[in-house]
């Protein structure tokens, strides 16, 4: 009696360790979704403009731009190198038209794509102080491609034309100073960036009570099998 | 038996549609087409998918413990309710097998 008591148990327990473990997961994978409503719901708070900070301390050359430095109002000083055209972009007032973008070399490191003027005539290029709204790059061409344009606000798109790292997103500028002088330009205005996470909150509650739902099932199934197995 | 058959026929029927939903017109217009005004008009699928197929579950694990269906057949029924056509054969077979 005693033998067949523990030749069970030993059959038993890899079942019930395999559905706790899998019950885990499942739990885990709730809160993920969880964590992701929470996110969403904390992104529909209205807008919020925070104060005017320096660009070195939201965002690094090379890398990913952070979701806490999207739509931050940055300022930087540097040099700008080339200049760019960048066709059919469209403005916060629903206008279509032709952007001036420079790259421009930061002075503490890398470099980072500037929307100056909503005009795309030359402007200078000398040392100069920015001040501007960060932005998350483009994904979608506006354009077709050819030489002098960027057919999307991409730093990859300009990366094989300058030899040193580029900051991600670009900067779409409210104001260049030169020798304490503002230089008047037709700017561009663009409304802050949507969130970019997708999902809706009540889609994300759907799936963390699926996945409690699923973590039930896992550890009910052995209940289940062995009531079935002992009432035929 | 009738209500759960029927429960779970009528919820299988709706997991179907809502799948056919999410991965034929809510997945490509997301992640092919990305046109955010399009996005902003199957925003509604997935959420409306995620419910049914939770009362789905519920209603495929109480059909299935009803009729004494192997923990396996168990699974694979409510697997059925994540893809596309799965749950209308699930729908189908039940509803030969319990004709009332």
């Amino acid at each position: 009696m005693k033998k067949k008591i523990s030749k069970k148990f030993i059959l038993t327990l890899p079942t019930f360790i395999l559905a706790l473990a899998l019950a885990a997961i499942f739990i885990f994978l709730g809160f993920w979704q969880l964590d992701s409503a929470r996110e969403v719901k904390s992104r529909q708070i209205p807008f919020q403009e925070r104060p005017l900070t320096l660009l070195s301390k939201l965002a690094k050359p090379g890398a990913n731009l952070s979701e806490d430095a999207i739509n931050r109002l940055v300022t930087f000083s540097g040099r700008y190198g080339i200049q760019l055209i960048a066709p059919n972009q469209l403005n916060g007032k629903n206008e279509i038209g032709d952007w001036l973008v420079g790259l421009l070399e930061v002075e503490n490191g890398g470099a980072i794509l500037v929307v100056r003027s909503s005009s795309s005539a030359d402007q200078p290029r000398g040392d100069i102080t920015v001040e501007g709204r960060l932005f998350p790059r483009q994904f979608d061409d506006r354009s077709t491609k050819s030489e002098g344009q960027l057919s999307r606000l991409d730093p990859a798109l300009v990366s094989a034309l300058y030899p040193i790292e580029l900051y991600d997103g670009f900067v779409v500028a409210s104001q260049e100073i030169v020798d304490g002088q503002e230089i008047t330009l037709p700017r561009v205005f663009l409304e802050p960036a949507k969130p970019t996470t997708p999902g809706n909150y009540w889609q994300h509650i759907s799936y963390f009570i699926i996945w409690l739902l699923m973590a039930a099932v896992v550890l009910f199934l052995p209940f289940y099998q062995r009531s079935r197995k002992e009432s035929p | 038996m009738k209500g759960v058959v029927t429960r779970f026929r009528i919820m299988a029927m709706l997991a179907g549609v809502m799948s056919l939903l999410l991965w034929f017109v809510e997945l490509p217009v997301v992640y092919l087409i990305k046109d955010p005004e399009l996005t902003d008009k199957v925003k509604w699928i997935p959420f409306v998918h995620g419910y049914i197929y939770a009362f789905y579950v519920l209603t495929a694990i109480h059909f299935t413990a009803k009729a004494r269906f192997t923990v396996k057949q168990m699974i694979l029924f409510i697997l059925a309710g994540t893809l596309p056509i799965a749950s209308f054969i699930a729908e189908r077979r039940v509803a030969r097998r319990y004709e009332f």
